[in-house]
């Protein structure tokens, strides 16, 4: 029949359009009727009856009404589900299907839709924040309405129905404004909800980067061990087909003595040039050379630059004593401790273990400084020794004699730092220069130059090349000098008006450069050097109290003073730049880059920002706050490119980022 | 106060300076804006009369469908109207039953229902006449010719 394969077709055509367009009602309805019609129509043609027009025309007038409809005419057409236009529009402008390829949303998102309440739809947001938006002053000039309208109120008569008419408008338009504020506040609760949630995912990703970027240091740091160890057995190899080439060249006695020749030769640059070669040159930044046999990273670790400034590296328990002197070549590089039970050691800050202890001086090292691979050291002994540090047989992947697995000795701060096995320093002194007859309290050397100062109030300047003292500078000698030629104080030794607790070092700090001398001294005083003469060219007056650090670079000296003030001077006019001062004498400074890093006797690291001029604090003193602890007073620090280091009076080295 | 904007109210297209003032919040923020301010604009941008203008809107409207699913409800009402008045109307539709589909009883949205309807049927009897009325004059035209080339 035909009415039911048209009942049919709207229905499967119903059933196939995914969001249903015809509402069933109005098709059954639609059936109906043309089924009524239909038996209208074969009705009469069966039973013959006179009144067959008369159905005929009843039933097509119902039918043509139930067309003319608007309800079916929908139907009809939605079928098609739009307008021709559009779907002639849909179909052939490229501008119009790109954009719709733009806002297209798949069915699969359509899908997802969850069930949330927010307290404020966006129109409303809109509708609140437009006014704001588009015109600022709205709100103010409601306020003034407000009050012309109460002033306006007064004469009207107050009973009139009309007054309360208006009363109960205003109230209204109040209650919409009220209304409105609380959507804004809404809303800004809501923004502020989003952007905690964009921080936090940030922050995330952050972690998770951080991660992924200490892990490609660690493998770094491993392949590189496995290069170096590649490189050993290339050159050990080398070695033995060399000297199977010599004894197949049956000239074996001569070949020796030349092969004898060149390892002198070796040894003897050793000792001397390679010193100076290995130092950074003049420049400004530390050459990263990689000459072979130094075992230096080719790579530079940047995870500690990444981590917020303050964040704690490592905690190592490293003596049992008072921390005496500490220094390191670079971040994460090897460290250098002393303390007053006279042990010298050395780290790995990488893996955060004890590579070895330098054996030698007979009394506590009262100063210490790494430079590449070299390390010098000046003892309470009078000496000065120079060390290899590239000589240590240490193998930064390998167990100790299969204890524990290589990470845990750090991890936990509280456990006893694994020992390191004997003799794995006994390569590593080079020479000792002996001169001085009181304990050295200060040295630094740069190239081949080395300064020392001692107790005995000279500074004397070695060539490490020779490996021999070139001159001896007294400085009470210089100082008397000063004033003689002055007539005045300017110069003089005068003993500085502050009483110390404890005599201060003679000489508190020095630096080198070149010819350049700069060092500090017990009297306040920085005195500017020039090698070639051996005179003092300039003094620095300011102080008034024993300097116990110093550093300079190519702009300005940094001196740090038991007068609790930290002096910045300009190192061309020799005056002073910028000073500050902390609450307790300071003991120990040392600048990179940005900042200016300090012990000032607290358990905390005095820093001082240069970019932003802002002091702040870092260490234990910090984080260990929360826990009720008060760790022990830091002593020295040292920083490089943001990593720095602290030793304090308990033995204990902190290892941050600044 | 509704929650939802009736169809009229995308028909009233803001002064140039207003949705200037949309503009420049929306380009302030940047890559970090809000929902918020991002719907302002895109609103603005729909009530507007220019076609690109509406276009963009919608465009703005769907990425926070995108972004914000705590969003999505309303914003298919929104992507919705912003279709109907492009003119897209079987986009607009897929919007807005799906709507109705998990609201029944959004007023709103049943009258969009109704407007796309009407839209739809009169765009789609114009259509019609048009096609027919083409349709005749081919007849015409044909049977002319036919006629002729019978003579």
């Amino acid at each position: 029949m035909d009415d039911t394969d048209l009942h049919n077709a709207y229905h499967d055509e119903a059933s196939m359009g995914e969001d249903s367009i015809l509402s069933p009602r109005g098709i059954e309805h639609f059936t109906r009727k043309v089924t009524a019609t239909a038996s209208h129509l074969v009705g009469p043609l069966t039973d013959q009856s006179p009144s067959a027009a008369n159905h005929y025309s009843s039933a097509m007038a119902e039918v043509h009404k139930h067309m003319k409809r608007p309800n079916l005419q929908r139907s009809m057409f939605s079928m098609a589900k739009t307008t021709p236009t559009d779907l002639v529009r849909s179909k052939f402008s490229t501008s119009e299907i790109q954009n719709r390829a733009l806002s297209y949303l798949s069915d699969d998102m359509l899908q997802n839709i969850p069930e949330i309440d927010n307290s404020y739809s966006l129109f409303q947001g809109f509708q609140a924040s437009f006014p704001e938006l588009s015109d600022d002053g709205k709100k103010h000039r409601r306020r003034v309405s407000r009050g012309r309208k109460m002033i306006d109120d007064a004469p009207s008569t107050p009973n009139s129905p009309q007054h309360l008419h208006k009363l109960k408008k205003e109230r209204a338009s109040f209650m919409h404004e009220l209304e409105m504020l609380g959507i804004r506040k809404n809303m800004a609760s809501s923004e502020i909800r989003e952007i905690d949630n964009k921080i936090a995912n940030l922050a995330g990703m952050r972690r998770i980067i951080l991660d992924r970027l200490a892990g490609l240091e660690q493998e770094e740091a491993l392949l590189e061990h496995d290069i170096v160890d590649m490189e050993g057995r290339i050159e050990d190899a080398q070695l033995l087909v060399d000297e199977a080439e010599s004894i197949a060249a049956d000239t074996p006695t001569r070949d020796d003595d030349e092969d004898d020749l060149v390892l002198d030769q070796d040894n003897d640059e050793f000792m001397s040039k390679s010193i100076y070669e290995k130092l950074p040159s003049a420049s400004s930044t530390p050459s990263k050379s990689k000459r072979h046999k130094v075992i230096r990273r080719k790579s530079m670790p940047i995870l500690h630059e990444h981590f917020e400034p303050g964040t704690a590296i490592r905690e190592i328990k490293a003596h049992e004593d008072n921390i005496t002197a500490i220094d390191f070549d670079h971040p994460f590089g090897t460290m250098v401790s002393s303390a007053m039970d006279d042990s010298v050691k050395v780290w790995d800050l990488n893996a955060g273990r004890c590579i070895g202890v330098l054996e030698g001086h007979t009394a506590s090292v009262r100063t210490l400084q790494v430079e590449d691979n070299i390390l010098a050291t000046g003892g309470v002994d009078a000496t000065i020794r120079l060390w290899d540090l590239s000589k240590a047989h240490y193998d930064p992947q390998g167990n100790q004699d299969g204890e524990e697995e290589d990470g845990m000795a750090f991890e936990n701060p509280d456990d006893q730092p694994v020992e390191p096995p004997a003799g794995t320093m006994s390569d590593c002194p080079m020479f000792t220069l002996e001169a001085h007859v009181d304990e050295v309290t200060a040295l630094h050397f740069r190239g081949d130059v080395l300064v020392s100062g001692s107790a005995d109030k000279t500074i004397r300047h070695w060539d490490l090349e020779k490996g021999r003292c070139i001159q001896t500078l007294d400085v009470m000698w210089a100082a008397a000098q000063a004033s003689a030629s002055m007539g005045s104080a300017e110069g003089a030794w005068r003993q500085t008006g502050r009483s110390v607790s404890g005599p201060a070092d003679f000489v508190g700090a020095l630096q080198v450069f070149d010819s350049a001398l700069a060092c500090g001294t017990a009297d306040g005083m920085v005195r500017l050097w020039d090698l070639r003469s051996g005179q003092v060219h300039r003094s620095l007056v300011g102080h008034t109290g024993p300097v116990t650090c110093l550093q300079f670079d190519d702009m300005h000296l940094v001196t740090g003073s038991l007068d609790r003030s930290i002096r910045i001077w300009d190192l061309r006019t020799g005056s002073i730049f910028d000073a500050y001062a902390y609450d307790n004498p300071i003991t120990s400074m040392m600048f990179d880059s940005r900042r200016i890093v300090s012990a000032a006797q607290e358990d905390v690291v005095k820093v001082y920002d240069k970019l932003e001029s802002r002091q702040w604090d870092c260490g234990a003193g910090i984080t260990q706050a929360e826990e009720n602890k008060t760790p022990a007073i830091v002593e020295h620090v040292r920083i490089k490119e943001g990593y720095m280091i602290e030793g304090r009076q308990d033995g204990i080295v902190g290892v941050w980022t600044c | 106060m509704t929650s939802l904007p009736h169809a009229v109210d995308a028909e009233t297209p803001l002064k140039a300076s207003e949705l200037q003032v949309l503009r420049a919040q929306y380009e302030k923020e940047g890559d970090m804006v809000g929902v918020q301010t991002k719907f302002n604009y895109a609103w603005g941008l729909v009530k507007s009369d220019a076609r690109r203008d509406q276009q963009t809107g919608v465009h703005l409207l769907s990425d926070i469908f995108r972004v914000s699913p705590e969003r999505r409800r309303e914003c298919l009402y929104y992507l919705a109207l912003g279709n109907y008045k492009l003119g897209n109307y079987g986009d607009a539709r897929r919007y807005n039953d799906l709507l109705l589909d998990k609201e029944p009883m959004n007023l709103q949205a049943a009258d969009l229902r109704r407007l796309i309807d009407d839209k739809v049927a009169k765009e789609g009897l114009m259509g019609v006449a048009i096609i027919s009325g083409v349709a005749i004059a081919a007849g015409v035209v044909g049977g002319i010719l036919f006629r002729g080339k019978r003579r």
